[in-house]
């Protein structure tokens, strides 16, 4: 893997130079060193393979991989590409199976991926039949390394990846602990949406608590986001993985009044006809209203009002990637926040009330670049990057600089 | 509205016309009225108490309860609305709906349960018109006392794996 050969601003994280979204090579390099090297990707919730043989297909990076339950204690995550002729083996997203059988040749792996049968392998009468040198142990799904925490199960492609926690660092395992605590989850159920953006977008989104406010008119106009609130902004120690989490203002009526609200030309009359939509009861541990954290490279934790979510990432090449939603819940949940979840969900997903906001204006960012791919992105809001993350106020943009920080150094950048 | 008002009337094929004829007539009216964007009118197809919905097949399937859009009453429409005049942000677009498969499922009282297939179409500024959405639509109908009849629930059942995107107007 060479480096490529671009030159990152002399300013240092404080452009985005545009070619990083849409340079074929820096993608390729992308998926080798980010995706398929020593990084954690999200596969998926423990609670989607409850028996063993109970299996889910998925996407990390651009390989479609096997998540499945193989013992009552083990799941393991397997290429979905049989080691014959390739073929993608499960082409269900879910289900359970005994083995694992290619419909091309029904070669069939056991459900942690060795090879256990291939048919004719002594011929037929005598003829024919495997190479006396093919050995079945050489021939296994390729499976990666598994890590399951409190519920969710990570995956990766490097045996050099640290344990979960120490790669998340402790700086921000208080974001993880507080929606994965151990508590039994229930799947609500999925969205999925192709964004025509290049995938990094959506995570400096969700790294830049300066457009919060700006951007998505719904929430300051229903009392949901208030510039003037404390705001804890975390990072690593590394500046790959962040996590943004409001914190209820200990002194109201500092800035009221503030002029944030005479800068946005919102209808202040705005009332919910139906307020429910918003109505939210407090539930996890902390004082946090909402909670967003991100695990580089490929997932999005998201807590707002009692809407649960994963956000996981699937990149398709320099200018589109996938998005998939899944919501969840907890087990013992009772009907009436069962209820509040689902409705909640209306802010959130491909015609969220909220986040359509996002989908639509990464687009908007993603098309002008290719045309101005040395023109660069100016990101100058705030102090300092990873070392300076704790300012405590969204008129900044440290958390996005962190993660070039990061980027540069594994890109070799 | 004749043939539905008088619940004594019994299922003779003259009331089944009419009754289709009815409900025709009500698709025909909701559907150009989103076409043509006169979104602020779609909540006045529902009763007040009413259930919308666009939920992904794979949910629905699986007894999960995630939709796209959900509105759990009229008020909620109307609050969607007002989110897509005055605070979503997204490029300007053109959206089309065509239905086929229209059919009465059931009947009880006065109320209609209908099916129809349901294919939404979008275009973008400079872009080719592409699939939104392709799926099920599971109605029910109700006569009000004015003689108009109004969506009590409307459940989409979404095939579509993969959202071009974002869907921002109702179907």
């Amino acid at each position: 893997m060479n480096a490529v050969a671009r030159h990152w601003p002399d300013a240092g994280e404080t452009r985005i130079p545009y070619w990083v979204y849409t340079d074929k090579d820096i993608y390729q390099s992308e998926l080798d060193r980010i995706w398929y090297g020593a990084h954690w990707l999200y596969a998926g919730l423990e609670a989607e393979v409850p028996a063993v043989g109970s299996y889910r297909t998925t996407t990390l990076g651009e390989r479609s991989v096997i998540v499945v339950r193989s013992a009552p204690d083990e799941i393991s995550v397997l290429e979905n590409r049989c080691r014959h002729r390739g073929v993608t083996i499960c082409q269900a997203r879910s289900g359970k199976l005994p083995v694992i059988t290619c419909p091309y040749h029904q070669w069939t792996y056991t459900l942690d991926g060795s090879l256990r049968g291939v048919p004719f392998r002594r011929g037929i009468n005598g003829k024919g039949g495997m190479s006396p040198e093919f050995s079945p142990k050489d021939f296994g799904l390729v499976r990666l390394k598994v890590e399951v925490v409190n519920g969710v199960i990570w995956a990766s492609f490097s045996d050099k990846t640290r344990p979960f926690r120490e790669y998340f660092s402790e700086r921000l395992w208080h974001s993880y602990e507080r929606m994965f605590s151990g508590r039994k989850l229930r799947i609500d159920g999925y969205t999925r949406q192709t964004i025509p953006a290049n995938w990094k977008l959506i995570v400096e989104n969700f790294r830049d608590p300066y457009h919060a406010g700006l951007l998505h008119v719904f929430l300051p106009t229903f009392g949901l986001f208030r510039p003037d609130q404390g705001l804890e902004l975390r990072m690593d120690e590394t500046g790959r993985h962040g996590s943004i989490m409001p914190v209820p203002g200990h002194d109201p009526k500092a800035h009221s009044g503030n002029d944030f609200l005479s800068e946005t030309a919102h209808d202040k009359s705005f009332k919910l006809a139906d307020r429910r939509l918003v109505e939210a009861v407090h539930e996890l541990k902390g004082e946090e209203t909402v909670s967003t954290s991100t695990v580089f490279p490929s997932v999005i934790f998201l807590q707002q009002l009692n809407s649960l979510q994963v956000r996981q990432i699937i990149p398709k090449g320099t200018e589109e990637f996938e998005l998939i939603f899944t919501f969840f819940g907890f087990e013992d949940d009772d009907e009436e926040m069962r209820q509040r979840r689902i409705r909640h969900g209306n802010l959130f997903g491909p015609a969220g009330l909220v986040t359509v906001d996002d989908f639509e204006v990464l687009p908007m960012a993603q098309s002008t670049y290719r045309a101005a791919e040395t023109e660069e992105s100016v990101l100058m809001m705030g102090q300092g990057g990873r070392v300076n993350s704790d300012e405590g106020s969204l008129a900044t943009e440290s958390p996005i600089r962190g993660f070039y920080q990061y980027y540069r150094e594994v890109m070799g950048l | 509205m004749t043939a539905l008002a008088s619940p004594e009337v019994g299922p003779s094929r003259e009331d089944v016309r009419a009754i289709y004829e009815d409900v025709r007539a009500f698709y025909h009216a909701y559907f150009e009225a989103l076409d043509d964007d006169r979104i602020e009118e779609w909540p006045d197809f529902f009763v007040d108490d009413c259930v919308y919905r666009i939920i992904p097949r794979e949910n629905y399937q699986a007894g999960q309860k995630t939709c796209i859009m959900q509105g759990d009453s009229k008020g909620m429409l109307t609050d969607r609305v007002r989110a897509i005049r005055s605070t979503q942000v997204y490029a300007p677009r053109y959206c089309r709906r065509f239905y086929s498969g229209l059919r009465l499922v059931g009947r009880t009282g006065r109320q209609l349960q209908i099916r129809q297939n349901l294919l939404v179409v979008h275009t973008l500024v400079s872009q080719p018109s592409k699939i939104l959405g392709c799926g099920a639509a599971h109605d029910r109908l109700t006569l009000t006392d004015c003689g108009h009849l109004k969506l009590v629930e409307r459940t989409i059942v979404l095939d579509t794996e993969m959202i071009d995107n974002t869907i921002i107007y109702p179907f």
